[in-house]
């Protein structure tokens, strides 16, 4: 059993240097309190969509900013959308960035627009990372006999 | 004590009728909504636009007058069995491509409108304060600022408990609905390729609070 206290434990000190180094806020603690026995794979189910909507956004901003007339209504929506999912499951620096991209968007400024899609691509991939090894650890906790830390 | 009973009617009703209708273009947003609402014993169908919206609400209303023929006299609960259960609260995102939420609470709060007295709830991501008052000033319930988190469920109990009681009465108590051992959760969902085609699941006849087990309902988002 030892072994599943020291995953607990790495668990734990994981998530919360995800919190500390802003890459999840408040928002990802509401999606664990939502997880319960009835509804065991919330947090993973809703993160699955997040990625998969991310990665439609992130190709509809490619394509857009592509374009030789730039339509910023349509690239501030997308923007949009990312901002509201990546908000709502918590993922801090990838919302951050939105915020800023919405701005440039509305100053028609193709340049920041291009700058922003760059870290906005970087903070999203980075996130993803980050999630997916939590993922791992709760499946290796598990799959050892354990249980997960209470949130 | 009439008003005892009849409280602890409502709760009772409550806990097992009450339906809410959320409209958000966002899967995810969806999801979440769904969650929240059934951590609160409430039937939940999730459309993804306002046109969608007033479809589904049309759709009961034509239900309801084909069932009125047979169930005029049968209890809610039949009514429910039979697969028709009318909207209690509308849950809808401000920002949508094409019809906006501000456009469908105008829709159902418009005079002669037959779905006037649902209440409705708008919710944003953005904190515009003009675009508040707008809503409140067309009949808005509530405005919930996006992401929802569970305290914000609470701010609605208020709201469950008015529909469900005759508009006369007033209850002013909120109500606790930690509870874990009465959920119910009975999804429905109108996808872009379903047209007004509804799937559903039926609702388990209603049992004494105390010895109700939980329902796990699959979840279709």
């Amino acid at each position: 059993m030892d072994g599943v206290v020291q995953l607990q434990k790495q668990l734990v000190d994981y998530i919360a240097s995800l919190f500390h180094e802003g890459f999840l806020d408040e928002q990802f603690n509401q999606l664990q309190q939502l997880q319960d026995e009835s509804n065991p794979d919330f947090v993973v189910e809703v993160v699955s969509l997040f990625f998969e909507d991310s990665e439609r956004l992130l190709n509809e901003l490619a394509k857009a900013l592509e374009q030789k007339t730039i339509d910023f209504r349509k690239v501030d929506a997308h923007v949009h959308q990312f901002k509201g999912s990546s908000s709502s499951i918590g993922a801090h620096r990838v919302q951050k960035v939105c915020i800023a991209f919405r701005n440039y968007c509305e100053e028609q400024n193709v340049e920041g627009c291009l700058k922003c899609l760059q870290q906005v691509k970087h903070e999203y991939s980075l996130v993803r990372n980050k999630l997916e090894t939590l993922f791992q650890l709760e499946k290796q906790i598990i799959a050892a006999g354990g249980s997960l830390p209470a949130t | 004590m009439e008003l005892h009973r009849d409280f602890a009617d409502t709760q009772q009703k409550q806990k097992q009728h009450f339906h809410v209708l959320a409209v958000d273009d966002s899967l995810i947003e969806r999801k979440l909504l769904e969650r929240l609402l059934a951590e609160s014993s409430c039937k939940v169908t999730c459309v993804d636009s306002g046109d969608k919206a007033l479809e589904y609400l049309s759709l009961l209303d034509s239900q309801e007058i084909e069932y009125s023929a047979d169930l005029s006299s049968s209890p809610p609960s039949a009514q429910e069995e039979a697969g028709y259960m009318k909207v209690n609260l509308i849950m809808t995102d401000y920002s949508m491509p094409g019809m906006s939420g501000y456009d469908l609470l105008k829709r159902v709060k418009m005079q002669g409108s037959s779905w006037k007295d649902i209440p409705v709830v708008v919710m944003s991501s953005e904190n515009v304060p003009s675009r508040i008052s707008m809503c409140m000033e067309e009949g808005a319930e509530e405005f919930l600022l996006k992401p929802l988190q569970l305290s914000d469920l609470k701010k609605l109990q208020p709201h469950l408990l008015k529909s469900l009681v005759h508009p006369t009465e007033d209850i002013s108590t909120s109500n606790d609905h930690g509870s874990d051992d009465n959920k119910i959760h009975d999804i429905t969902t109108l996808n872009d390729s379903d047209n007004v085609l509804v799937s559903e699941r039926k609702v388990m006849s209603p049992e004494p609070l105390e010895r109700r087990p939980k329902i796990n309902g699959l979840l279709v988002v």
